[in-house]
C-alpha cells in the first residue's frame, strides 16, 4: 500500500513550496479560531450564569390595597395567561411586616412606632429561569403594571437587565465571528490551495501526461486543506485555553469570575470546534480543487 | 496499403532469426494494438493534419513513421494516446474506443504507454531522478523500484552520472534521453517516441535503438517511432510509412528495396 505514503509525501512537498503562504495561513486559521472561540466561550459562560442568576431573579408587584383571598386565584390566572412562571406569592401587609422584623431580628425596635401597616402589600412573581424570560422582562413588568391595585412594579435589579441585554448582543457577536470564521477559512484556504496549484502547474500538467489518477492529484490538495484546518484549530483553541488559564489563576479566589463560575469548553464542545474547522477548510480546499485542476 | 508493408515484413525477416517474435502475427486473426480507422485531424480553423489516415500497428511490432516537418507525425502520435481527439475517424487502443473511454480509463491507458515528447516535457527545476521517478509514481512503485529503475534505465543511456543534476542544466541531447528514459520508466506496452534522435550524435542514438530493441524483446513492448533521422530506419526490417499531405504510404526510398528482397 504505497498509496497512502505518496499522498503523505506530496502533501509534505506542497506544503514545504509554498511554506511562507502555508504559515500565513495557518495563523490565519489560528486567529479566526481564536476569535470565534473566545467570543463564543464567554458566551457559553454568561448562558450558564444567567440561569444561575434567574433563580434569585423575581418580579414584585407593589399595591395600593390588600386583595382578598377569593380574589387571588383570579389574578394569578391573568399571571400565568401572560407567560411562564415558576410560582406567584401574594405577601400581606401583616407578612411583609413579620418578614421585615425577622430580617432586622435585634434591631426590629425601630418597627415599633411604624406599627404593622407601614408596609405595602404585594405579589411576587417568579418567572421560568431562562434568558428569553429575562430578555422579556420589562415587558412582562408592564404588564403587571397594569393588573387591578398594582402601584409599583419592581422588575429585579436593572443590572440583572443590562446583563441579558449583554448576553443578547454576545449571541450577535458569536454569530458574527462564526460567520466571519466561516468565511474566513474557506477563502483564504482556496486562495492558498490555488497558489500550491498555479506553483504546480507544469507538474500538474505533466503527471497529466504520466497518467496520474484524478485521486493521486487531488488528493494531497484535499490533505493539505483538512491540515491546515485540524493545526489552525487546535493552535486556536490551544492559545485559548492558555489564556483563560492564564485569566483563571490571575483572577482566583472570591471575585467576579467565581461568581461566573467562569469554565472552559467542555471536550465535547472543543472536538466539534475542531471538527467544524476541518469540515471548512477540507470544503474550502474542494472548492479550489474543482476550480482550478481539470483533472 | 499497410498490408502491403506486414506481407514484406513477414517475408523478408528469416526464420529462425531472434526477432521472428515480435513481428507482426496474420493480420486477419491477430488484434491490432493500435488501429487507426479513416482518421482526420484538422486543427482550427482549418489546417488539415491528417486527411485520411488508415493504420495497424500491431503488438511487438517496431513502427517507424517517416514524414517531412509538419507532416503530421507528432499529431498522430498524440491521436494515439488521447492528447488531442480525431476530427472524423476511428481509433482503438488494445481493442478498445477511444472516444468511448472514461476520463479516468485514459489516465489508466496512460501509465501503460510510454510517451517520449519530441518537445521533452520535463520539469527543468527536477532532477533527473525526480522526472524519471515521476511516471513510476503515477503507478505506486516503490522508492526501491523506482531507484532500481531508474540505475538500469540511465547506464542503459550513458546518463548514470546525470542522475542528480536538474534537467534544466542538461544539454539537449542529454535531455532527450531523460524524456526517453521517463517514457520507458514502467516498461510500457506502447512506446512512442516523437523524434527520439533529434539531439543525438551517432553513438547516442546507437543507445537509443539499443534500449528500444531491449525493451521490445525483454519486454515485448510495442514502439512507434516518429522520425526524419535516416540512420535509425535505414537497416531496419520493421515497417517504414512516410505521412505526406495527410496520407500514409509505405515509405518511398524504402520499396525498392523491401521489394527486391521481397524477389530474392
Ligand atoms: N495545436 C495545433 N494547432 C494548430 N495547428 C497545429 C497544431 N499542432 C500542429 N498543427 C499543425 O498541424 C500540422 C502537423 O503538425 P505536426 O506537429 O503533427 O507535424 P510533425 O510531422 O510532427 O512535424 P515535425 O517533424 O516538425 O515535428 C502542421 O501544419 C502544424 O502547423
Ligand atoms: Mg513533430
Amino acid at each position: 500500500m504505497h498509496f497512502l505514503a505518496y499522498i503523505v509525501r506530496q502533501t509534505g512537498k506542497n506544503l514545504r513550496q509554498t511554506w511562507g503562504t502555508q504559515v500565513m495561513t495557518l495563523l490565519t486559521v489560528t486567529l479566526s479560531v481564536l476569535l470565534f472561540a473566545f467570543f463564543f466561550l464567554i458566551y457559553t459562560n454568561m448562558l450558564r450564569a444567567s440561569a444561575r442568576l434567574g433563580d434569585d431573579l423575581r418580579l414584585i408587584v407593589y399595591l395600593d390595597q390588600e386583595i382578598p383571598e377569593q380574589k387571588r386565584p383570579e389574578i394569578e390566572k391573568k399571571i400565568r395567561d401572560f407567560g411562564p412562571v415558576e410560582k406567584i406569592i401574594f405577601v400581606s401587609r401583616t407578612e411583609a411586616f413579620s418578614r421585615l422584623s425577622a430580617q432586622l431580628d435585634k434591631e426590629k425596635d425601630v418597627l415599633n412606632d411604624l406599627g404593622p401597616d407601614f408596609l405595602p402589600p404585594s405579589i411576587e412573581v417568579y418567572p421560568l429561569k431562562n434568558l428569553q424570560d429575562l430578555t422579556k422582562i420589562s415587558q412582562f413588568s408592564d404588564f403587571l403594571l397594569t393588573l387591578p391595585h398594582a402601584a409599583k412594579v419592581q422588575s429585579g435589579s436593572d443590572w440583572l437587565r443590562r446583563f441579558g441585554d449583554f448576553t443578547n448582543l454576545l449571541q450577535v457577536v458569536v454569530l458574527l465571528s462564526g460567520v466571519l470564521l466561516i468565511i474566513s477559512m474557506t477563502f483564504i484556504i482556496s486562495y492558498t490551495l490555488r497558489l500550491t496549484v498555479v506553483s504546480r502547474q507544469g507538474e500538474l500538467e505533466i503527471l497529466r501526461l504520466l497518467g496520474a489518477t484524478s485521486a493521486y492529484i487531488r488528493l494531497p490538495l484535499l490533505l493539505e486543506g483538512m491540515l491546515q484546518g485540524f493545526l489552525g484549530s487546535s493552535l486556536g483553541l490551544g492559545a485559548l485555553y492558555l489564556l483563560y488559564q492564564w485569566i483563571a489563576s490571575r483572577f482566583s479566589g472570591p471575585g467576579f469570575l467565581n461568581l461566573f463560575d467562569f469554565a472552559f469548553f467542555p471536550p465535547e464542545l472543543t472536538a466539534a470546534i475542531l471538527l467544524a474547522s476541518v469540515v471548512l477548510c477540507t470544503g474550502g480546499s474542494l472548492f479550489s480543487i474543482r476550480r482550478f485542476i481539470r483533472i | 496499403m499497410y498490408y502491403y508493408g506486414l506481407a514484406v515484413i513477414r517475408r523478408v525477416s528469416p526464420v529462425g532469426s531472434k526477432k521472428v517474435f515480435h513481428m507482426p502475427r496474420d493480420a486477419s486473426t491477430d488484434k491490432p494494438l493500435v488501429e487507426l480507422v479513416n482518421v482526420a485531424k484538422i486543427y482550427p480553423p482549418d489546417i488539415v493534419a491528417l486527411e485520411d489516415v488508415s493504420l495497424r500497428i500491431y503488438k511487438g511490432e517496431i513502427f517507424f513513421l517517416t514524414g517531412m516537418s509538419g507532416a503530421g507525425k507528432t499529431t498522430l502520435i498524440k491521436l494515439i494516446c488521447r492528447l488531442e481527439t480525431p476530427t472524423r475517424g476511428l481509433i482503438e487502443v488494445a481493442g478498445r474506443d477511444l472516444s468511448r473511454i472514461s476520463p479516468a480509463g485514459i489516465q489508466r491507458m496512460r501509465q501503460k504507454i510510454g510517451i517520449a515528447y519530441q518537445d521533452f516535457r520535463l520539469l527543468e527545476k527536477q532532477t533527473v531522478l525526480q522526472n524519471i521517478a515521476m511516471a513510476m509514481e503515477v503507478t505506486y512503485a516503490s522508492t526501491k523500484a523506482i531507484h532500481a529503475r531508474v540505475d538500469e534505465l540511465l547506464a542503459l543511456l550513458n546518463l548514470s552520472d546525470k542522475r542528480d543534476k536538474l534537467t534544466g542544466e542538461l544539454s539537449r541531447g542529454e535531455q532527450q534521453r531523460v524524456a526517453l528514459a521517463r517514457a520507458a520508466a514502467n516498461g510500457p506496452s506502447l512506446l512512442l517516441a516523437d523524434e527520439p534522435t533529434g539531439n543525438l550524435d551517432p553513438a547516442a542514438t546507437e543507445l537509443v535503438i539499443n534500449l528500444f530493441r531491449h525493451l521490445n524483446e525483454k519486454n515485448g513492448s510495442t514502439i512507434v517511432v516518429a522520425t526524419h533521422d535516416k540512420s535509425i530506419y535505414a537497416e531496419t526490417e520493421h515497417r517504414v510509412m512516410d505521412l505526406r499531405k495527410g496520407h500514409l504510404s509505405a515509405h518511398p526510398n524504402r520499396a525498392p528495396r523491401q521489394i527486391e528482397l521481397f524477389e530474392a
